[in-house]
């Protein structure tokens, strides 16, 4: 039992990501014997248990921890599975682990009765034990080949309806972009394994890694190709403009599904990963890694004000942060991506699990009344407050988390990105000033949106008339559960005892990072009040225009449907990208067919045209000669044998031509 | 007899067996070619245990295994000297994985041709001819007997596909014979140049031993193929890269490399099951084994020339190949194509010329053989069933043929180098070998390994489209309910077949070590060969 009780760190972290993976062993053996997911949940449970008793707790401000396997040696090189703890991992591990849990329980009733459960539980368990690998690998290629499997998760679960056209049509898009990613990712390997012959992180960026005992210059192009190849990486999977639209339409899969895998843990990975490899990028690799994270903020906080979808909204929500997160990894306080990263976790996997309650609802009504509707289009909402009310308490909770109102944890981890993208722009001066500044606006526009989102669905008045026998009614306990523990987690006191300044926060205390720029007394104070001030305003705003009703724009103008359509960026990627593609492929197969293969068979064909060329002269003119000759002797012989014919008289006349022959030969000569 | 020899004649026992058996015991054909295959493999795999690791095999004769040598041709041919043929047999780090890899192709094949009705006692005892043939190509070390084994498997093939193939089976038949010997013509001329600068420093005799060949001081001065002082030219290339074009055009041939692989799909889409998987499972590794053991081990200073063109082809390959496949509605050319794009990444490997790049080159190529056999194997699931392949006359097979989808499934993640597989490890190092090979200074560019790379996400992009427009939505037939009926799940004959090679795709995704470490010395020492004339 003592034995038990001293697990060592690094075993711990071991068990926590075999678990899943045990599970999901299990799970796919049984099939359809078993759909209660009870391995899944135990696994998980387990996991959890130990990630934070044994792993989190042990190594979190201690000493990190890194452990080598031998795995195989490729010529000379030998490739290790390592596992490395330090506070970030264990972090990341951690909060893996307890976001899973709830959408775990979450999903026993969410999924109830769905004929494909057996594989639902098979895909959340793999996902998990390739999210939980991903966070404590110390090798750069077994973090890609986690990253690569947590996408095939993804891709799993999203087409997890495969009879639904629109969801297998997603699927593919969400793989083959992050295929993109993938490809930067891979190619960064190879820039890292061809600069220093390894790729383990600690030996590369580590204390005393490779990366400082200056073999290289960090300027240098290859170096700078490096960064943004991983970039790249990051850029797909955590769904940065414009690699981005693959999520909105991973919103097909569950929604348990999607607070999990694209809202909470997936997409951060991309965050991670820099945060992970941050000593490796130079200056213009992090300004270019500052303004995309600042594009994707502000387009998708457009894009989310003008979805009609409840999960859209959410799902460019979740964009939208993710490009927060970008633009602290870019200003080098990635520290505070990583602190948004957690909180973020809390508050958007609740929104998703409180919207997938509403939905579930919805759809129980439409199941009920027979009307046919959407049951994720806000339009259809309204009043909800009144038959949901707890779920709408925790929504709304989650909401002013997500707007980052005092008190919730978004406060803290928002203020510590806006005021540290102030405090990095003013000491970069010139253009730079506009990052903070655009931040401040999406900061407003958030707060805008999830405001939209709770006064259509939860206020107001039921769009249907459903006369007395209203089916809508609280979600069942084993849902509300997950999403209280959620809720409380998306408050300030989980990650700091002061509710109104990061400088507190256990988080960004953890992670130390040497910030390039000095810090300004004045903005801490100054833009917590201005964000809070105008997310108020725009509450007040939406609260007349949503609630009251006086909506004063015309909610057909084609400005709201070019938002609600991305701008169409989709049809642009179509013809840009994949249209072309295919042209290029069916060009090439025609050549293949008519050129390459004309060829051959041209040639097969010459050479079967030689060769009857070749059998005429041999039948008509070498044989011609030869018969020629033969029918030559043959006639000459018929006629001199006409000659011969045995009878003097005409023998005495041929005598006397030929002597009269040669008597006019010689009178004329 | 050593035991090569036996895995090497095993199979000719079953062919005598065979043709020696009344047809009335026609049903036994089968088992006997099983069972003599069952214990070729248990053979190849006891050779596989007892591999010595460290051994350099390559050019040293000592860094082979299992080495036969045995006088076998010896005729004095007056003023031209004492011709020199010897039955040379040995494995190293190269060949024996490939040994293991036929063995178990050729059982794989066997498992597929079960249900094969037409003209039985040929049939097998073509398929056990063409068994020998492969084994003996991947253990001869005489040039001679090379040549031989090598002529000798084309012989069955074409019967196979001619005689068994589909509608337009002679056509194909004649294609894959003509192309094939077309490169091994002119492979004899170079042998027999060789074999006349060559000479056994033992014996002083002229020689087709490949080991005498690859050591430069074994030369004759001012022969045709000498290493020094060698001004001889034809069309003015040097002799030397001459005969590396030529042998490198014969094995290109097989590979197949782009253009001269339009013999590929032709002779996929008419073979049957079998040949098919025999041909890409195969078939094509024998194009990058002589590569790898003829072209760059004899010719090594016309390598490091040439290796830049080798690297462009590969990349010509790769991307050509997958843009074809993404134009396919025939689902088993769509495969044909992607074995293009797949193989590509084998000479791309192969021209890096660092130990990553050509340890990925090799393990691709095992990768690919058991991978692309699984996906003949699994067209053939279907086409048995209905006779069609089309991938727009079926929708929907998830919900119909659930165990099906789930072996389609894997083994196109596994193809399109989802960690874990096989194939990604020997994409991933090709990849990274390429594009450390500028580092190394062999003179592969960088950007062929991004080009490479691009190669991965096409075929992503065609394996799950198909996999999404023959799969998944609601289920539809061109067919109607004839085929529902038809399209019945995989049997457990079939599930026999697929398992064991999808869990071996896992096995060595998940743990390359079992193949590394035999190749590892061969290939150090390959690579050192070679870079030497950098």
């Amino acid at each position: 039992m003592n034995y038990l009780l001293n697990i060592s760190p690094i075993v711990a972290s071991m068990l926590v990501v075999l678990l899943p993976f045990v599970a999901f062993i299990i799970q796919a053996i049984l099939g359809k014997k078993s759909t209660s997911g009870i391995f899944s949940l135990v696994a998980i449970l387990l996991s959890t248990i130990l990630s934070g008793v044994f792993v989190f707790a042990e190594v979190w401000n201690g000493k990190p921890l890194h452990a080598d396997y031998t795995w195989f040696t490729i010529g000379e090189k030998t490739f290790n599975i390592g596992i490395l703890l330090n506070n970030m991992t264990v972090l990341m591990q951690f909060i893996v682990c307890i976001i899973a849990l709830p959408v775990h329980i979450y999903s026993k009733s969410y999924l109830k009765g769905d004929s494909g459960l057996h594989r639902y539980w098979m895909y959340l368990s793999l996902f998990c034990f390739a999210m939980l690998g991903l966070t404590i690998s110390k090798n750069l290629l077994v973090m890609y080949i986690f990253w690569e499997l947590v996408g095939f998760a993804s891709y799993l679960l999203i087409g997890f309806w495969f009879t639904k056209e629109s969801a297998v049509q997603a699927n593919k898009k969400a793989f083959l972009i992050n295929r993109i990613g993938d490809l930067g990712f891979l190619i960064g390997l190879a820039i890292l394994f061809s600069t220093f012959g390894t790729l383990d992180l600690v030996e590369i960026v580590g204390k005393d890694g490779l990366f400082f005992q200056s073999i290289i210059d960090i300027n240098s192009g290859l170096i700078t190709a490096a960064g943004i190849c991983f970039f790249l990486g990051a850029m797909a999977k955590s769904a940065q403009f414009p690699l981005h639209l693959w999520l909105p339409d991973a919103m097909e899969g569950p929604t348990s599904v999607s607070s999990l895998i694209h809202a909470a843990t997936m997409v951060a990975a991309g965050v991670f990963l820099l945060s992970s490899i941050f000593p490796l990028f130079n200056g213009t690799v992090l300004l270019i890694i500052a303004i995309i994270g600042t594009i994707t903020a502000i387009t998708s906080a457009f894009f989310a004000v003008a979805q009609y979808d409840i999960k859209k909204v959410l799902a460019f929500s979740t964009i939208s942060q993710l490009g927060y997160m970008m633009v602290a990894v870019g200003i080098g306080a990635w520290d505070a991506a990583m602190f948004h990263l957690a909180t973020h976790a809390f508050f958007k996997c609740l929104l998703f699990l409180s919207a997938g309650a509403v939905i579930h609802e919805m759809a129980h009504l439409k199941a009920h009344t027979n009307l046919d509707f959407d049951p994720q289009d806000l339009r259809n909402m309204g009043g909800l407050r009144q038959y949901m009310p707890k779920t709408f308490v925790m929504m709304a909770i989650a909401s002013l988390a997500l707007a980052g109102f005092p008190l919730t944890s978004g406060f803290l981890s928002k203020d510590a990105i806006v005021i540290s993208a102030f405090e990095w722009a003013i000491q970069q001066g010139g253009l730079t000033i506009v990052i903070p500044i655009v931040l401040v606006i999406v900061s407003i526009l958030t707060a805008f949106y999830i405001g939209r989102l709770i006064f259509k669905a939860f206020f107001g008045t039921l769009r249907f008339d459903v006369g007395d026998k209203v089916h809508l009614h609280e979600a069942p306990k084993t849902m509300l559960i997950p999403m209280a523990f959620l809720a409380v987690c998306s408050l300030f006191i989980v990650f700091s005892w002061n509710p109104f300044s990061y400088a507190n926060a256990a988080i960004l205390n953890g992670l130390v990072v040497n910030y390039t720029f000095p810090e300004i007394h004045a903005l801490h104070t100054i833009i917590p009040i201005v964000l809070t001030a105008t997310a108020l305003i725009s509450w007040v705003i939406g609260y007349s225009w949503y609630v009251k009703g006086k909506y004063p724009l015309n909610a057909n103008s084609s400005w709201i449907d070019f938002a609600q359509n991305q701008f169409d960026m989709n049809e642009w990627m179509m013809r840009a990208f994949v249209n072309p593609t295919f042209k290029i492929g069916k060009i090439s197969f025609w050549f293949d067919k008519y050129i390459v293969d004309g060829i051959v068979n041209g040639s097969a064909y010459i050479t079967r045209q030689v060769s009857a060329l070749i059998t005429w002269i041999d039948k008509y003119i070498v044989d011609g000669i030869v018969n020629g000759v033969a029918s030559l002797a043959y006639e000459l012989g018929n006629a001199l044998r006409t000659f011969q014919n045995g009878r003097l008289q005409s023998y005495l006349g041929l005598t006397m031509t030929v002597v009269l022959i040669g008597i006019i030969y010689l009178i004329l000569k | 007899m050593g035991l090569l020899s036996l895995l090497i004649f095993l199979p000719l026992l079953a062919t005598a067996l065979i043709l020696l058996l009344p047809a009335t015991m026609r049903q036994s054909y089968k088992y006997i070619a099983l069972g003599i295959t069952v214990v070729q493999f248990a053979l190849s795999g006891w050779l596989y245990s007892q591999f010595d690791n460290a051994a350099s095999g390559i050019n040293q004769i000592n860094g082979f295994q299992f080495v036969e040598q045995l006088p076998w041709i010896r005729l004095d041919l007056g003023s031209l000297g004492q011709l020199e043929i010897d039955y040379f047999l040995g494995v190293d780090g190269v060949s024996l994985p490939l040994l293991v890899l036929s063995a178990f192709v050729m059982l794989m094949a066997i498992g597929a041709s079960w249900n094969v009705t037409k003209s039985t006692k040929g049939y097998f005892s073509l398929l056990m001819l063409l068994n020998m043939a492969v084994m003996g190509i991947f253990c001869a070390l005489d040039f001679f007997l090379f040549y031989i084994f090598y002529e000798v498997m084309l012989l069955p093939l074409y019967f196979l596909i001619g005689i068994w193939g589909g509608v337009n089976r002679e056509y194909a038949a004649i294609k894959f014979f003509i192309y094939t010997l077309f490169g091994s013509v002119f492979m004899l001329l170079i042998i027999v140049g060789l074999y006349f600068s060559v000479i056994n420093p033992e014996t002083g005799a002229n020689t087709f031993n490949m080991l005498h060949m690859m050591n430069p001081n074994n030369y004759v001065d001012g022969s045709f193929f000498a290493y020094l002082n060698n001004y001889y030219e034809v069309l003015g290339i040097p002799a030397r890269m001459l005969g590396f074009i030529v042998l490198f055009i014969a094995f290109a041939i097989k590979i197949p490399i782009v253009p001269l692989h339009t013999w590929l799909p032709d002779a996929h889409v008419e073979a049957p099951t079998p040949v098919s998987i025999i041909l890409a499972g195969i078939l094509l590794k024998i194009g990058g084994y002589g590569i790898i053991r003829v072209c760059l081990s004899i010719f090594p200073d016309a390598a490091v020339d040439a290796n830049w063109w080798l690297g462009l082809i590969g990349v010509i390959s790769i991307l050509y190949g997958a843009l074809n496949a993404l134009a396919q509605k025939d689902l088993k050319r769509l495969i044909a194509y992607s074995s293009v794009s797949h193989m590509g990444f084998v000479l791309l490997g192969v021209a890096s010329l660092t130990a990553e790049g050509i340890s990925g080159a090799l393990f691709q190529m095992l990768s690919h053989g058991f991978l692309s056999a699984a996906l003949f194997f699994l067209v053939g699931v279907i086409y048995d069933r209905v006779h069609d392949r089309n991938i727009y006359n079926f929708r929907g097979l998830a919900t119909h043929m659930p165990a099906y989808t789930g072996f389609v499934a894997v083994a196109f993640f596994a193809s399109l180098g989802l960690p874990g597989f096989s194939a990604f490890i020997g994409e991933a190092f090709v990849i990274i070998g390429t594009f450390n090979a500028e580092s190394v200074g062999t003179g592969v560019s960088r950007w062929m390994a991004i080009a490479g790379s691009v190669g991965i996400l096409l075929s992503a992009s065609y394996l799950l489209w198909t996999l999404q427009r023959m799969f998944f939505g609601q289920t539809r037939f061109k067919g109607g309910e004839d085929w529902a009926t038809l399209l019945t799940d995989v049997s457990a004959r079939e599930r026999t077949i697929l398992f064991p090679t999808l869990t071996l795709a896992l096995l060595l995704g998940i743990m390359p070590s079992l193949v590394f470490d035999k190749m590892n010395a061969t290939v150090l020492n390959l690579v050192s060969l070679v870079t030497q004339y950098l």
